[in-house]
């Protein structure tokens, strides 16, 4: 194993890291909020296609992310109404985002692009040494600067929600609408309006999360894209403990592990490389049964908020 | 003087049912008033109006004589109106300052400016005396801390007009004289004070003024020196209610079950036992008196098989016990009635009538085929024979028993534990959080028991309740029991020294 070989692995574990990044803060703030979001698959996917029918036709990648973030929003609202408003059980509204979203975007594709199996292709998002038109040449360098902006974008959100939720008047307010709806409220806090704003973010979080396959990483869409990141980055929110700090620990680490499975699969080493595809998945497991749940997330989560209840 | 707050003719209906019905209410600058009535007599229905998290279905507020509506929590706040509830509204995965600073809409900007809200809240804490720990999160203070945060917290916000929810429910004696300082201190310094509470001996402390609701409706307002506790007790269950006496036993029966220095823990001062040996005769009631929280918890799940002692031993009607196993304890014909009914004595989403009958569903009466197919008519006409006889109050037994006020939540405990005639009886703060009516039934229900020749062990933190009923006394003190009194003209001095481990 050559240094080659460590640095090329180090650096795809970052591009691994990145949409699930976005998908786990989606998550992390819809919990901190009370709301149970397992539909981040579901909003991933459409994400990712609108992401690439959007770049496909404007020629331009940022407008596709931003398309993804519309998309996500747009299905969340679904989410939104029924388990905020109709207090309808979160995770059976969740479970059917994931089927709706992604059978909704394979009816889309077909429709417009066909059967056939000729597959489109976009350009992807420029790094931003190609924009600039440097060639970093060492590790950190191409660390550095050998990356999109979907990536830097990610990294400023995790400072951004972990200077929020710690340091600011409104962070505090929203964490406590996660732990105690009803004592929110009699202190002045709007229950209500806060979920909601919390599952703008999730949408268009997990949204932006699902353009990043089709805007940064592959050139194509296909069905399953998204091939479990949303039920990773549930176990990346809990494995990172509900902080933005350990969420993109969490992240890297099932990135690296996902960089991991690719480098093995083209190794092969005599072995199906169905094996190594397990790799991040038998990860998740791992790593969820070994810290358990110790310490519970959100205290309201999963639970509807009534306002005259008696 | 100035009149703060009046409430005029305010309803409230859920569904066909009225809470409140045309009540009035009139509070003063600078006094005390008190709102008493049973549970369920419209006081938190009242009060949650006032606070803007119910909307009257008709009636007017007026504050310093100016009609208001008060339509959320956070018009409720800026009028002025703070509210420390029955459960408190405390976010426990955060620290006392972070919940005193919650929903701040004083200050400017984004970011928490640390320093100088502590300095604003330690200078209210000094003023009224109200002593916390600003950095500890809220699950590592006592009950009593938490609510000196709660009336923090009121305070911070600017409240004018504090509504007390039953704040002596969940304190000790020692807090609840330290709660009253402060509230004395506060309408000192020109606060008013809304207090409900159902416990009169606090209510004629404390009062200035007396407000009496009953079934959803003002009964009359009266001042505290122009009446007594007993025209309180009876406006306030609309009937005299002759003070209990019951007659105590002296010589009881054959030992149901004895204990010989039973250890369990015996390290731990709250939660652990050491050498503890007692006894419980059939038709007698042992009371164990002491503060909550020095091995009570732990005795009561010893004796029902829960929990397996250290060393030591139990006989159960004259046999060793050699394994403990609630189910071994029930066979034996032991009866709990737990401290927490909603988390141990009930299944909340269960009907009446299932709660009733989780014991018996193996009873040929109630099944057949081994318990495979359950006889619904057998069981539904008996359940609506002990909902006769124990007065509970449902729409039917069919009704889920979260939905039912905690008197009758008791009620349903005691029908299930008490039908079979057993031959110990355990029963753990049987009327706590219960109203005069239900706790007087409760009592008169155990006494009855004691009657037909059942043991009872009655472990209460109320010592009121423990001195009323017990025909002998045992005080414990950080698992050990510090001495046995008689039941009948108990020192009451010497116990309540022996309570304090002295």
């Amino acid at each position: 194993m050559d240094m080659n070989f460590v640095t090329n692995l180090l650096l795809a574990s970052v591009r691994m890291a990145t949409p699930l990044i976005f998908i786990s803060l989606a998550e992390l703030y819809s919990q901190r909020a009370g709301l149970t979001n397992i539909g981040l698959e579901g909003l991933a996917t459409i994400g990712s296609l609108a992401g690439f029918m959007v770049s496909l036709l404007t020629g331009s990648p940022m407008l596709g992310v931003l398309a993804g973030l519309l998309a996500g929003i747009l299905v969340n609202m679904i989410f939104a109404y029924a388990t905020i408003s109709l207090c309808a059980e979160q995770i059976v509204y969740g479970m059917a985002i994931n089927i709706f979203a992604p059978a909704l975007a394979a009816f889309v594709y077909r429709v417009y692009f066909g059967s056939g199996s000729e597959l489109v292709q976009v350009k992807l998002m420029n790094t931003l040494s190609s924009s600039v038109g440097i060639t970093p040449s060492n590790f950190f360098a191409r660390l550095l600067l050998d990356q999109t902006f979907m990536v830097y974008l990610a990294y400023a959100l995790v400072v951004f929600t972990a200077i929020y939720f710690n340091r600011t008047k409104s962070g505090l307010n929203y964490k406590a609408v996660g732990e105690y709806p009803k004592a929110a409220a009699t202190l002045g806090i709007d229950v209500i309006r806060t979920k909601y704003l919390a599952s703008i973010i999730c949408g268009a979080l997990a949204g932006m999360g699902g353009a990043y396959l089709t805007t940064c990483y592959t050139t194509t869409y296909v069905d399953g894209n998204v091939a479990g990141r949303g039920f990773i980055a549930l176990a990346a929110v809990i494995f990172g403990r509900w902080s933005a700090g350990g969420v993109l620990l969490a992240c890297l680490f099932f990135g690296f592990c996902d960089a991991l499975q690719i480098r093995l699969q083209v190794m092969s080493f005599g072995l199906p490389y169905q094996f190594f595809q397990m790799i991040p998945y038998v990860a998740t497991v791992l790593v969820l049964a070994l810290i358990g749940m110790k310490k519970a997330g959100p205290k309201s989560c999963g639970k509807p908020y009534r306002r005259e209840e008696r | 003087m100035e009149e703060i707050l009046r409430m005029e003719h305010i309803t409230k209906r859920f569904g066909e049912f009225y809470a409140n019905r045309d009540i009035n209410l009139s509070v003063l600058k600078g006094e005390v008033h008190t709102l008493l009535g049973e549970n369920g007599a419209g006081k938190s229905t009242l009060m949650n109006i006032l606070f803007g998290l119910y909307q009257p279905s008709g009636g007017q507020i007026f504050l310093h004589g100016k009609p208001v509506a008060i339509d959320s929590p956070a018009t409720a706040v800026k009028l002025g109106i703070g509210m420390v509830h029955q459960h408190f509204m405390l976010v426990e995965a955060m620290t006392v300052f972070e919940n005193i600073i919650l929903g701040d809409r004083n200050t400017k900007g984004i970011f928490i400016d640390r320093n100088a809200r502590r300095k604003e809240i330690l200078e209210l804490s000094e003023r009224y005396n109200l002593d916390v720990e600003l950095d500890k999160p809220i699950t590592e203070i006592a009950v009593g801390a938490q609510q000196r945060v709660e009336i923090l917290k009121a305070l911070y916000r600017g409240a004018e007009l504090l509504v007390l929810d039953e704040p002596t429910a969940a304190l000790t004696d020692i807090e609840v004289e330290g709660l009253f300082r402060i509230m004395k201190k506060l309408v000192g310094e020109g606060k008013s004070i809304i207090f409900i509470s159902h416990k009169m001996r606090e209510v004629m402390q404390i009062s200035d003024r007396i407000t009496i609701l009953r079934a959803g409706e003002t009964v009359r307002t009266v001042e505290r020196g122009e009446t007594t506790g007993e025209e309180l007790a009876g406006l306030m269950i609309g009937r005299e209610l002759a003070p209990s006496h019951y007659a105590k036993v002296t010589k009881p029966g054959a030992a149901v079950v004895s204990l010989h220095d039973v250890d369990y823990q015996k390290k731990s001062k709250h939660n652990g036992l050491n050498g503890v040996t007692l006894e419980v005769g059939r038709g007698e009631i042992l009371g164990i008196a002491g503060v909550d929280g020095n091995g009570q918890s732990q005795l009561a799940q010893l004796v029902t098989g829960v929990i397996a002692p250290e060393g030591g031993s139990v006989d159960m009607k004259g046999s060793r016990v050699a394994t403990f196993s609630p189910n071994g304890f029930i066979l034996e014909n032991v009866s709990h009635i737990p401290e927490d009914r909603n988390k141990m004595g009930l299944i909340g989403n269960m009907s009446v009538m299932e709660n009733i009958l989780l014991k018996e569903t193996g009873d040929p009466r109630f099944s057949d085929a081994g318990g495979w197919h359950l006889k619904r008519k057998a069981m539904r006409t008996y359940a609506e024979q002990m909902q006769q006889k124990y007065d509970i109050r449902c729409t039917s037994v069919a009704q889920e028993s979260r939905n039912l006020s905690g008197g009758n939540q008791q009620k349903v405990i005691l029908a299930r534990e008490l039908e079979n005639h057993p031959d110990l009886l355990v029963a753990v703060h049987p009327t706590r959080g219960l109203d005069i009516g239900a706790t007087r039934f409760v009592h008169d229900t155990m006494i009855s028991a004691r009657d037909a020749g059942c043991g009872v062990l009655l472990i209460s933190a109320d010592f009121d309740e423990i001195l009323e009923m017990s025909d002998r006394i045992i005080v414990i003190f950080e698992g050990k029991i510090m001495g046995e009194y008689p039941g009948s003209n108990p020192p009451i001095d010497q116990i309540s020294l022996a309570m304090a481990g002295k």
